[in-house]
């Protein structure tokens, strides 16, 4: 039995050491965050369920075939080999636009962010269509292009729409750090890599982790790309064994890629946090000299790589195909609105409830919190078919009025897309001076006026960041919106679908465009608050 | 009407009587909300069935060819789960809807095997009258799960029993032929075999050949294979494929006659209307389809209706069943989608081979419904991606 001191100590460090922490307004937090935590995590008892279906032999047996096994292992190194791709081009990109003199740091930040806006399964058709043995780059050019596919092909491409991730919190944290630590560095003759290693690296290390931690659970959670690629990963196998009909296995395997997930958080949550860093001032920028012009170069051929490739191809596709009309398929402007009014509903209910649960993340270093923090990710890393079967059932079951309607196909949206909101909220709280706070409070300002009055205005630029993420993820989703959409509202990403689906190519250009126009200007917007926030 | 009026319509209907609870719910969420309630739509049916049984409500239908006038009218909302894509369905509901202005049917798109899930996980709280799918299979498994009603006895015997349950639950609405597409710049028909088998194993088609193992019909077609040639031969047939001719494995039947008409692979065992799209499309690419007979790759199969067990109108939903294979809606799958009628009495006049001329093997559709043995031998195999 232990002794009643050190129980009191593993209380508190599960409900935070400081006595602060255990403050009403602390326990509210808590209250609240740990509401939307489960709320977020019940669909995945459907998984349990489900999977209890599997007789228990059969379950082991699948659960420890050789199949299995290579697959965990190829879903492994997909993963790995994806966050680190876009950490070594998302981090030095980040500095190329903030800390150098590279001309037109804006247009070159709204390019470099811009693949994030194209679904990866559109990246990855445009990929094959242009790189593949036949493809159309080749023919054009008369050459024979090494083939994109297989595993080397699905990192590629994965990297090259989710790196983003990690550019956009990298970037804002080195703009918001204190670079005159950096010049007193080179000041005491360290070179620009030591300076760079041993000042900055440390303060954005966070940021990084954070981002990094999105692409592998999005590189994880992603199914497109790997099957259009032929490799075969977690994902692929849940999709088979429920298109098999057998969702028990499917249950199964869904576990099997949660655990990974778990595994994946453990490892972020170990890299550390910086203290809170709130000094604003800029260096002098690093000269790049001659060296812009290859800088320049690469960040255009990367543009032109993962944007103009896939518009070009549904340019390409508007105005070839002479096949009949087919009127169900043609665009209407409602296609649009019922994405947009979707994505804006998700961003904006996700926005709120990471609030509480990026507070519970960042204050008191409680256990408890941080738990809680860490299991709304896990929606992020499972397969959209899987939290929207878990959602059909529960909804079907338990809510039917609320089933097939607006709100509860927004909730999936949040299940799946509420840690891109958590992430950027968090950062934002941890830049925030607690000082500034605690001033008001001394002032007799009650904690939710000083949440409103000093808090929430100063981490604004955050929140918004993470509701521009889950707008434009939301309008990529599709999986969960064939299945969860008010029947008959369609949205760009299903009508891109269903014309690409039955190979009326051009039907599916209008309103790949028009998803890619309005999320890009969702882009514009994350990227314009991160600016004022200087 | 215009397929976009009939959306706005329902829309409108759809939602009026639930917008206010919703309003509700969602509170203070302000604008963004209020619009995704805007939005929000059609929610399942609404309203209750017309028709107080689901005994013929004009003529019953039969194997000669009923036609839309001699059948009872159809009014109210129908809620259909498709596993079709909506060029292939999409005009013959538009069609009734303009047939019957107090008709309309509120369209959930998705593949069979998502529909199949959904409605599982649904069971009797499922918002849908009816399931309309491209495999017999799906039906199969519907049946199996207890989750179809019995049709009217005039539906079932409209339908010959090899192209429906033959205990009823439910029917084939038009026929597929699995085909061997082909890039005619390489082969000229002659020179290919008509012998499944033979493609496993010829050398002509080592490198040559590709199949799309995660779609519905080629699992289907496994699992014809096991009940008309035993485990050992499929096994064989399989193992050589992935091993001696190095099969290419296609996630997307697109994708994969695409790769034909481009020469990437030669030949594609798959279904014929994906090249026929391509033809349509491009009428000058080198693509074209032939049939293996009397084997497996040339399984026919159906696609089909099943009214649901916790369907909310059963009785519209058995009357728009009888208008699906009245001559009207037969026709309409010979026209627009290359299909075979199911109902002997309307006549195949489209361009592919009759079915008598393509020897399909004659085969119990309902075995389709269990796919475990064939997803295992193909788990086994390696035969996936």
């Amino acid at each position: 039995m232990q002794r009643l001191p050190d129980r009191l100590t593993e209380t508190r460090q599960w409900f935070g050491e400081r006595r602060e922490t255990l403050s009403p307004f602390y326990l509210a937090a808590l209250l609240l965050g740990g509401l939307v935590a489960v709320l977020v995590v019940a669909p995945l008892f459907w998984l349990v369920l489900r999977a209890g279906t599997v007789e228990p032999t059969r379950a082991i047996e699948l659960v420890t075939s050789r199949r299995t096994v290579m697959i965990g292992a190829r879903s492994i190194a997909l993963v790995l080999g994806t966050t680190v791709a876009s950490v070594l081009l998302g981090v030095p990109l980040a500095v190329l636009t903030t800390r150098t003199d590279l001309p037109a740091q804006r247009l070159f930040s709204v390019v470099i962010a811009l693949p994030l806006v194209i679904p990866s399964y559109i990246g990855a058709f445009a990929f094959v269509s242009a790189f593949g043995r036949h493809g159309e780059v080749g023919s054009l050019l008369g050459l024979n292009l090494p083939q994109i596919d297989g595993f080397a092909g699905a990192v590629l491409v994965i990297t090259l729409y989710t790196y983003p991730y990690v550019f956009l919190g990298t970037r804002a944290a080195l703009r918001s750090m204190d670079a005159s630590l950096v010049e007193a560095a080179r000041s005491l003759d360290a070179g620009p890599i030591q300076a760079f290693r041993r000042v900055t690296l440390p303060q954005i290390r966070p940021a990084i982790s954070a981002g990094a931690l999105l692409v592998a659970l999005y590189a994880l959670s992603d199914f497109g790309t790997p099957a259009f690629m032929g490799v075969s990963v977690f994902t692929s196998a849940i999709y088979m064994e429920s298109e098999a009909f057998n969702v028990g296995y499917a249950a199964l395997l869904s576990l099997q890629l949660l655990t990974l997930a778990g595994v994946i958080l453990l490892i972020e949550s170990r890299t550390g946090r910086a203290s809170g860093q709130t000094a604003r001032r800029r260096g002098s920028p690093i000269e790049l000299g001659w060296l812009r012009y290859p800088a320049m170069g690469l960040v255009g051929l990367l543009g032109a790589v993962t944007i103009l490739l896939p518009v070009g191809l549904f340019l390409s596709w508007m105005v070839r195909g002479t096949g009949g009309a087919v009127p169900s398929l043609a665009f209407q402007p409602q296609h649009a609105l019922n994405s947009i009014g979707f994505s804006l509903a998700a961003a904006l209910v996700a926005s709120v409830m990471a609030l509480p649960v990026a507070y519970l993340g960042v204050s008191g270093r409680s256990r408890l919190g941080r738990l809680l923090e860490r299991g709304t990710y896990v929606g992020f890393a499972v397969p959209g078919v899987v939290i929207g079967l878990a959602l059909v059932f529960l909804g079907s079951s338990t809510a039917p009025w609320l089933y097939r309607t607006a709100p509860l196909l927004v909730f999936a949206y949040v299940v799946r897309f509420l840690p891109q909101a958590v992430g950027t909220t968090r950062s934002a709280l941890e830049g925030f001076d607690d000082q500034v706070a605690e001033a008001a409070r001394t002032l007799n300002a009650g904690p939710w006026r000083t949440f409103r009055e000093v808090v929430l205005p100063e981490i604004a630029p955050g929140v918004l960041a993470g509701a521009a993420l889950v707008f434009l993820t939301t309008m990529k989703e599709l999986p969960a919106t064939l299945m969860l959409q008010p029947i008959g509202r369609d949205t760009l990403a299903t009508m891109i679908w269903a014309a690409h689906g039955s190979l009326y190519y051009r039907y599916a250009a209008v309103p790949a465009l028009v998803l890619i126009v309005v999320s890009g200007v969702s882009m514009l917007v994350l990227l314009a608050q991160d600016e004022s926030g200087i | 009407m215009s397929d976009a009026d009939h959306t706005d319509t329902t829309a409108q209907t759809g939602s009026r009587d639930r917008a206010w609870s919703r309003r509700r719910l969602l509170g203070t969420a302000g604008a963004a909300l209020t619009m995704s309630v805007g939005l929000a739509g059609c929610l399942g049916s609404g309203g209750s069935d017309p028709f107080e049984t689901d005994e013929p409500q004009g003529e019953p239908i039969d194997g000669e060819g009923v036609t839309w006038d001699d059948l009872g009218d159809l009014e109210g909302e129908l809620t259909v789960y498709s596993g079709r894509t909506r060029d292939q369905i999409d005009p013959l509901f538009a069609k009734l809807e303009e047939f019957y202005p107090d008709f309309s049917i509120a369209r959930d798109y998705d593949s069979n095997e998502a529909q199949l899930n959904s409605l599982v996980e649904e069971g009797e709280s499922t918002p849908a009258d009816l399931f309309y799918t491209q495999s017999s299979g799906a039906l199969a498994a519907l049946k199996s799960e207890g989750l179809a009603r019995t049709l009217p006895t005039d539906v079932q015997d409209a339908v010959p029993e090899n192209k429906r349950d033959p205990d009823g639950e439910w029917t084939g609405a038009s026929g597929r032929v699995r085909a061997v597409q082909f890039n005619s710049d390489t082969w000229s028909r002659s020179e290919l075999p008509t012998d499944i088998f033979a493609y496993a194993t010829d050398e002509r088609f080592a490198g040559e050949v590709s199949t799309r193992p995660n779609s519905g019909t080629f699992r289907s077609f496994i699992v014809a294979m096991l009940e008309l040639e035993g485990e050992e031969r499929t096994r064989e047939w399989v193992r050589r494929l992935l091993e001696d001719q190095d099969v290419t494995l296609y996630s997307s039947g697109t994708q994969q006659a695409e790769a034909v008409a481009n020469g990437e692979v030669s030949v594609g065992l798959g279904n014929q209307y994906y090249a026929a799209r391509i033809i349509g499309n491009q009428p000058d690419a080198p693509l074209d389809v032939t049939f293996t007979q009397n084997d497996p790759g040339s399984l026919f199969n159906v696609s089909g209706v099943a009214v649901l067990s916790g369907a909310e109108k059963p009785n519209l939903a058995a009357e728009f069943v009888r208008h699906v294979l009245a001559v009207e809606g037969q026709q309409f799958f010979v026209d627009t989608n290359g299909e075979y009628p199911v109902v002997d009495g309307v006549a195949y006049d489209g361009p592919l081979p009759s079915l008598e001329a393509l020897e399909p093997p004659s085969f119990d559709l309902n075995e389709l419904g269990d796919l475990e043995p064939a997803i295992d031998l193909l788990r086994e195999e390696g035969m996936t991606v």
